[in-house]
């Protein structure tokens, strides 16, 4: 069982973030920091205590895509994951599908953003790595931990605040 | 659970059924407060709950300990076994995840609840409490009662609601530190407090509604915070003067960062 918790005022303020429009980019994309701590034996707890968007010229003009970020963008999140590595802390790729119900990989997403974790795992061996979708009414997620290589579904993804938010994998 | 089982609380919204089914609760203390709650929770149809409790079950708790029975104080029962009977003749495929001891000596499963409910007697024990909700993600409501003076007795109480990212219990003048300090000089000499079971119900049962609502959301007051007093003589409950003249826009004592396992730096 994998959690992914963090509060509502952030997770508000990385909505109102990645629905910025772009000047070129058709969406955005950010990076969500995030701790994994001990929850009960074969449960994972994973804790967001911060967003950290792509800026406005970070992103690189791709008529084929959502949107593509250039090395700087991914030299900020590695410069946070090495500054954060004391904390155990870890990176995720998040971007919005603009639909209801439970995202999936896109194509360009299953092709593109995997690729990003092993740079990320490198930089901190010890966090987790991943990846977070959110559509309009639910999220999908996706976690490398430290001790796995493949990437692990998150079961369930809440959203702590007024009210409480949370959306389950339909297989768990 | 059935339909037909919360047909009478629909007004709690389309989903309230899956939404509440989804919550992990935790109720810390099953004393006088704690075993409202845990059966009006039960009630409500919550499943997922985590309990601590390192008491027994003795005479002098019969006058306000719901679920508990003459026969559970003569054979000294602990206060979980009567707070998981009460549960699981309500819901019986509940799960329950109950601990007899206090909650600092395991505190990994209280990390997965969204909800806590605390009845616990100490002012530091309510402080501990919070801090671990606020570090990895938990609404937190307190519970409490005392008896005053004597000419006439002055019942007393409090629900706080703590949330992340709202006001904290210094922030609404709940805990301070002179609280803490002469409730520690003191420490060891607390004596057995005056306690009732109907004040307990009113306050158990408000914060079982405050919890339904962060959960249903069916008032649409959305509260980051909430202090509310009780006056037991008067039958009143009234937001607390501070909480209302609060102007807060981030509280000061708990960093949005400041989340997860704290982590010792050298120096």
């Amino acid at each position: 069982m994998i959690e992914i918790r963090l509060n509502r005022g952030l997770y508000e303020a990385m909505l109102t973030s990645l629905r910025r429009p772009h000047s070129f980019a058709y969406e955005r994309v950010g990076f969500a920091v995030a701790r994994r701590v001990e929850a009960s034996t074969g449960s994972s707890l994973i804790i967001v205590s911060e967003f950290i968007p792509v800026a406005d010229e970070h992103y690189i003009d791709d008529p084929n895509v959502g949107a593509r970020i250039g090395t700087e963008a991914l030299t900020i999140a590695s410069r946070r994951i090495y500054h954060g590595r004391s904390r155990a802390e870890g990176i995720f790729h998040v971007h919005e599908h603009g639909h209801t119900g439970e995202p999936i990989l896109s194509r360009t997403d299953a092709r593109e953003l995997p690729s990003l974790i092993p740079g990320f795992k490198s930089v901190g061996p010890t966090g987790p790595h991943g990846l977070i979708i959110w559509s309009l009414d639910n999220a999908s997620a996706w976690v490398w931990l430290p001790a796995e290589g493949k990437p692990l579904q998150v079961d369930k993804i809440s959203i702590i605040g007024a009210p409480i938010s949370i959306v389950q994998r339909r297989s768990s | 659970m059935s339909m037909e089982r919360t047909s009478r609380q629909s007004f709690l919204g389309p989903e309230s059924d899956s939404k509440i089914a989804s919550v992990t609760v935790g109720v810390v203390g099953l004393g006088g407060g704690g075993s409202h709650i845990v059966q009006q929770l039960a009630h409500i149809g919550f499943r997922n709950f985590v309990i601590y409790d390192d008491d027994v079950v003795e005479d002098s708790n019969l006058n306000r300990l719901v679920g508990g029975t003459s026969t559970d104080a003569l054979s000294e029962l602990p206060k979980l076994f009567v707070a998981k009977r009460v549960i699981f003749h309500l819901v019986p495929d509940a799960i329950i995840r109950a601990f007899p001891l206090k909650w600092q000596e395991c505190p990994q499963p209280l990390r997965e609840c969204h909800i806590v409910f605390g009845c616990v007697d100490s002012y530091q024990g309510r402080a501990e409490l919070e801090v671990s909700c606020r570090r990895y993600l938990a609404h937190y409501v307190d519970v409490g009662m005392d008896v005053h003076g004597s000419d006439p007795p002055v019942v007393g109480g409090q629900v706080v609601q703590s949330s992340p990212g709202g006001a904290c219990m210094r922030c609404m003048g709940f805990l301070t530190s002179d609280r803490l300090a002469k409730e520690a000089a003191r420490y060891g000499d607390v004596g057995a407090r005056p306690q009732v079971v109907w004040p307990n119900g009113v306050l158990a049962s408000t914060a079982v509604g405050l919890g339904v609502d962060l959960v249903c959301d069916w008032t649409n007051i959305r509260r980051p915070a909430e202090y509310l007093v009780y006056d037991g003589n008067k039958g009143t409950i009234t937001r607390s003067i501070t909480l209302r003249n609060l102007n807060l826009e981030v509280c000061p004592h708990f960093l949005t960062s400041d989340v997860g396992e704290p982590i010792e730096l050298e120096l």
